[in-house]
């Protein structure tokens, strides 16, 4: 028997995007079910219309065989579906216990009872395996603390199904392994888990069934035992996927980028960066892993002008860059594909060709004396458009115009034909479709072999280790470990090094180094 | 291919428009009569050769105005005639006590007989003559609302009562009884009838009232009671309607009824066409920069001083010097405020606000205490030399060679917007700051030059208040529309080519604001009140835009749904 039932769900958004067609999903009690699927294949819409905060255009929502209507998270909360979504909703100034029993605090007498509320939780947590620190800001806890926060939270509330939104995104190997213990947890303790993702691996690990969506329908839904992650990653895409890149082993060049002693201390003092030593060199990735916020964004700003460095030096083939701003590194031949390329990436009311310029109209031929060449510059974006495919009825049209992919391809097409010599490119496959990161990884690969030094930061462990020549390790704002990229390199051994457990001498970095 | 047959209908449409407008504007400022007759007037008319030019670019603006917004071009026009209609109503509202004037006014009663007099001491009224008063007399306390007068008469007299509005001015709509010494209403009246009016010589309109030739019933006291007709709900709307339609008639036609009043129109357009300019270059980058005002003065005094001190010089150096000196002194106070935002990171709309007070300030001192005359018995300068003011190009009028310097700035805005590196940064800037650092372009530079230029813009609009206008330097030059250059290009887009007609739009509308006031006494706060809306609909209609685009963005982003699977097969085959 079914818990909780969705037919025929259909939702068209007012602009006229069919985000779920005839979709239907059937969730047993006491199971794993994983939802997998593409960006844009639906699922988050029918999350949200599970949750209360959308609501279907047609179809129903049966739970326990009785039809519901979910018109608000409230009412969802109520017939107990919790949700956590994937940016946390907490507050940070406030402490776990005041966070997770906000809205409905234990009352004493007309204030509120903080040591019943530290009760309860301390007991949700030991009885669910989720273990928090009541006492400590919100602020002050690990990523993965403040997931454990929203999954109790939901608890707290009474939640018998729990949705969770792409809940690995932001954790380390470590913490996924931890949460994905409290997951089967709260399976043994009777609650149904409904869990969202793109990550095949995972899915093949911890669920019990499968749904997978693509283009606004569901194209199956299967028992994971009988499945594989070729097959799952085919139903998602409707092709073939080859998962693996085509590497040829090359060896590197000449060093292009040399990073000597470079530090970066903000404002309060405190050293984001610290003392960073390192080489990229022709025909090399050079791989940065870490937890997010070890000082990865700030090496990406130093280097690529955005933010000027407290010591140190950078040269990009013997030419200092440092803290003369993004013009001059990007007069050295150093293109940067950025973290939050939507946002800074890209003016999204200007046309297509006038984002393709941004690094080049001020010279020949988009400029000539003192007026832009307009036949110059749509030459430039008719061909660009025409080489990286990007989709779009012209060049003139605003590149708000274009889809989220297009959008990057934008990116990406004016990142790649600035003749670079160093590509910097932080988190490259951020909010970008399995088919599409297939591509990236293999364009990444492609000009790195045809020579280009590149410096990849990622928070993907498995791509760093997929694409990278050497990898590197941030932890806390230094380099902790220089590794060849190799077999026997295991995503257990980085991820010491990314929890700060171990790490290289000077001496061994040294050796990694060349 | 469907995007260039688009494109070409709207240009053909633009030129379509763009004629009518020259026509019809020519057309009406020469008298609007026959042909004949318009012949006559052109002929008669000094410089309308001059008129014809201004009024061919006042029609190449509106084409501009149809060939760069398009569809947006239908929206704006929607936009402002929404407003007037607004306007209308709210006018009407004001007028609503137009019919009042048939309840008050000065009146008499006259009683006339062919009988003889009867003496009696204690009436107000003997036959033959007659008594008056004012009823409903505004602003006095206890008004006079009905009037009544006693006489004495015998039994077989044969009277005639008049009641009439007393003189001219009045249009007291009257009606009158008569009552019996028992109190009984015996004869009553609303109205004279045409005969009536020629047999009587106190009468004035059909609106007065007469009971004729009535055979009194006995001998006694009688009484006579008069009082305005009781307005009909029907009166009331079409006397409002009526006064209303002048009123607009006034507004939207004032501005064309005569050449002198077109000057009026054209002269403020040019004004509002450079600030607007001025204010399109900094909406450009994204600065919300106010600072026109102050530029405008500076500009002004500048000029102004060299045209008062440089007496000895031919004209022909003096007004390039003076308009170059005025383009100079606004950009430097327009580089002010870009340097305190671009380095000391200070608010823009603050900065410039406050250098706004300090520079009218400035200029009033500068002109109480400097510039003007001992003798001159009001705070302004003496007339500025015959030479050094910019030359009109239709006698008698402030329509001067400004014009030509207006094309230019709007061309050379064009170009530097659309064309040139330092406009692209300026766009990419406004688009997004972060994207545009990213790209390498020094941001702060860009904010700084921005509102610089804007200055060299607002400063010529000074210049052309001092020396076009009023050939003298006096208090509040600006007239108050430097602020109103925000509307100018906030209807246009900030697009330095639609400027130009909704410059001559908005100037349009304030010169038929002065002419609805002379004519037909409507006071000035109605137009501002349809300013007003106008500025309220382009804020929503933009709020509007805003929200259609975060509906969609915010259906998209989570699950871009059909682009974002076109993205993958558009990658399969890269």
């Amino acid at each position: 028997m079914a818990l909780l039932e969705a037919r025929d769900i259909v939702k068209v958004y007012p602009n006229g995007v069919r985000a779920n067609e005839n979709v239907s999903l059937s969730v047993e009690k006491g199971e794993i079910h994983a939802i997998v699927g593409e960006n844009g294949a639906g699922k988050s819409t029918l999350m949200k219309i599970l949750y209360g905060l959308e609501q279907p255009t047609s179809g129903d929502i049966f739970l326990k065989e009785k039809q519901v209507e979910i018109e608000s998270p409230h009412k969802a909360i109520e017939l107990g579906i919790g949700m956590v979504h994937q940016n946390f909703m907490l507050v940070d100034s406030f402490t776990i216990a005041e966070n997770i029993a906000l809205g409905m605090e234990p009352q004493h007498g007309v204030t509120i009872d903080r040591q019943k509320a530290i009760r309860d939780v301390e007991q949700l947590s030991s009885t669910y395996g989720l273990h928090v620190e009541p006492n400590q800001r919100i602020e002050t806890v690990p990523v993965g603390m403040r997931q454990r926060v929203e999954i109790l939270k939901a608890l707290y509330r009474g939640a018998e199904i729990l949705i969770l939104d792409e809940p690995t995104a932001v954790l380390t190997p470590r913490e996924t392994n931890d949460l994905f213990a409290a997951i089967r947890n709260l399976i043994t303790e009777g609650k149904t888990v409904i869990f969202i993702t793109h990550k095949l691996r995972e899915v093949m690990e911890i669920s019990d069934r499968v749904t997978v969506m693509r283009d606004a329908r569901v194209v199956g839904t299967v028992n994971t035992r009988d499945t594989s992650v070729p097959e799952l990653a085919r139903m998602m895409v409707g092709r073939e996927v080859f998962m693996v890149v085509d590497k040829p082993p090359v060896k590197h060049g000449k060093s292009v980028l040399e990073v000597r002693g470079l530090t970066y201390a903000n404002e309060a003092g405190r050293k984001l960066l610290d003392h960073a030593t390192f080489n990229v060199y022709e025909s090399e990735i050079l791989g940065v892993a870490g937890v997010e916020g070890n000082g990865q964004t700030e090496l990406v700003e130093v280097l690529t002008g955005l933010r000027d460095a407290t010591a140190g030096d950078a040269f990009v083939d013997g030419n200092s860059i440092l803290n003369h701003g993004p013009r001059r590194v990007r007069e050295a031949h150093v293109t940067h594909i950025p973290e939050d390329r939507l946002t800074n990436g890209i003016a999204a009311d200007a046309s297509i060709a006038d984002n393709l310029i941004v690094d080049r109209y001020y010279r020949p031929p988009f400029t000539k004396g003192l007026l832009l060449q307009p036949n110059a510059i749509s030459d430039n974006s008719q061909a660009l458009i025409d080489q990286f495919g990007i989709l779009t009825q012209s060049g003139e049209q605003p590149v708000m115009s274009l889809s989220g992919g297009n959008m990057q391809k934008v990116i990406v097409a004016r990142e790649f034909s600035s003749d670079p010599r160093l590509l910097i490119a932080a988190q490259p496959t951020r909010g970008v479709d399995i088919g599409a990161i297939e591509f990236i990884h293999q364009q990444l690969v492609d000009k790195r072999t045809e020579g280009l030094a590149i410096l990849l930061v990622s928070a993907d462990l498995q791509e760093v280790m997929k694409l990278a020549d050497r990898i590197m390790v941030m932890y806390n704002g230094e380099i902790v470990c220089m590794l060849p990229n190799g077999p026997d390199l295991t995503e257990e051994k980085l991820g010491m090094y990314m929890l700060g457990a171990v790490r290289q001498t000077a001496e061994e970095m040294e050796a990694g180094g060349s | 291919m469907n995007g260039k047959a688009s494109r070409n209908i709207s240009y053909v449409i633009a030129i379509i428009v763009g004629l009518i407008i020259f026509l019809a504007t020519s057309y009406r400022v020469f008298g609007a009569g026959t042909l004949d007759e318009w012949v006559e007037k052109f002929n008669t008319t000094a410089g309308a050769g001059g008129i014809l030019f201004v009024n061919a670019l006042v029609g190449v603006s509106v084409a501009l105005f149809v060939a760069q917004l398009k569809w947006n071009a239908l929206r704006v026009t929607i936009t402002v005639i929404a407003a007037l209609i607004f306007g209308y109503v709210v006018t009407s509202l004001f007028n609503l006590d137009t019919a009042n004037k048939y309840t008050q006014g000065e009146f008499i009663v006259a009683l006339v007989s062919d009988a003889a007099p009867v003496e009696q001491d204690d009436v107000d009224l003997q036959y033959g003559r007659q008594r008056g008063g004012e009823l409903n007399k505004p602003g006095v306390r206890d008004p006079l609302t009905e009037a009544s007068f006693t006489f004495a008469g015998n039994e077989g007299d044969v009277i005639t009562i008049l009641a009439a509005a007393a003189n001219r001015r009045s249009e007291v709509d009257l009606q009158v009884a008569l009552l019996g010494p028992d109190g009984q209403t015996l004869a009553s009246s609303t109205s004279a009838a045409a005969e009536q009016l020629e047999q009587f010589e106190d009468l004035r309109s059909e609106k007065d009232a007469v009971i004729a030739d009535f055979t009194l019933p006995a001998s006694g006291v009688y009484t006579i009671t008069t009082q305005p007709e009781p307005l009909s709900t029907g009166t009331i709307l079409s006397e409002a309607i009526s006064a209303t339609n002048t009123a607009y008639e006034a507004f939207l036609l004032g501005p064309l009824g005569r050449p002198n009043r077109w000057a009026v129109w054209i002269q403020d357009a040019l004004t509002l066409i450079l600030i607007g300019l001025a204010i399109a270059v900094v909406f450009r980058a994204r600065q919300f920069s106010l600072g026109a005002e102050g530029q405008l003065y500076f500009g002004a005094l500048v000029s102004g001083a060299i045209c008062l001190a440089w007496t000895n010089l031919p004209p022909l150096i003096v007004v390039p010097v003076a308009i170059l000196a005025s383009m100079t002194a606004g950009f430097l106070w327009g580089l002010l405020p870009g340097v305190l935002k671009a380095y000391l990171g200070a608010n823009e709309l603050v900065a410039t606000l406050m250098l706004n007070a300090v520079a009218t300030r400035f200029y009033e001192l500068v002109l109480t205490f400097q510039i003007k005359p001992p003798t001159a018995g009001y705070t302004a300068s003496a007339p500025f030399p015959e030479g050094n003011v910019l030359a009109p190009i239709i006698p008698d009028t402030q329509v001067t060679i400004a014009v030509f310097i207006v094309i230019i700035a709007v061309i050379a805005t064009w170009l530097l917007i659309s064309r040139t590196p330092l406009g692209y940064e300026i766009r990419m800037v406004g688009s997004n700051r972060k994207f545009a650092d990213y790209g390498g372009i020094n941001s702060k530079r860009v904010i700084m030059l921005s509102m610089a230029v804007s200055g060299v813009l607002a400063g010529l609009a000074g210049a052309h208040l001092a020396m076009g206008i009023h050939r003298m330097l006096i208090l509040n030059i600006s007239l108050g529309l430097a602020f109103e250059g925000v509307v100018v290009s906030l209807l246009a887009r900030n697009n330095p080519l639609v400027i130009p007609f909704t410059g001559l739009l908005y100037a349009y509308l304030r010169a038929g604001a002065q002419f609805m006031e002379r004519d037909a006494n409507v006071s000035f706060e109605v137009v501002r009140i349809i300013q007003a809306v106008i500025i309220l609909l382009i804020t929503a209609e933009a709020l509007i835009t805003l929200y259609r685009y975060r509906r969609t963005d915010r259906a998209s982003t989570p699950d871009q749904k059909p682009e974002a699977t076109a993205a993958i097969e558009g990658t399969a085959h890269v």
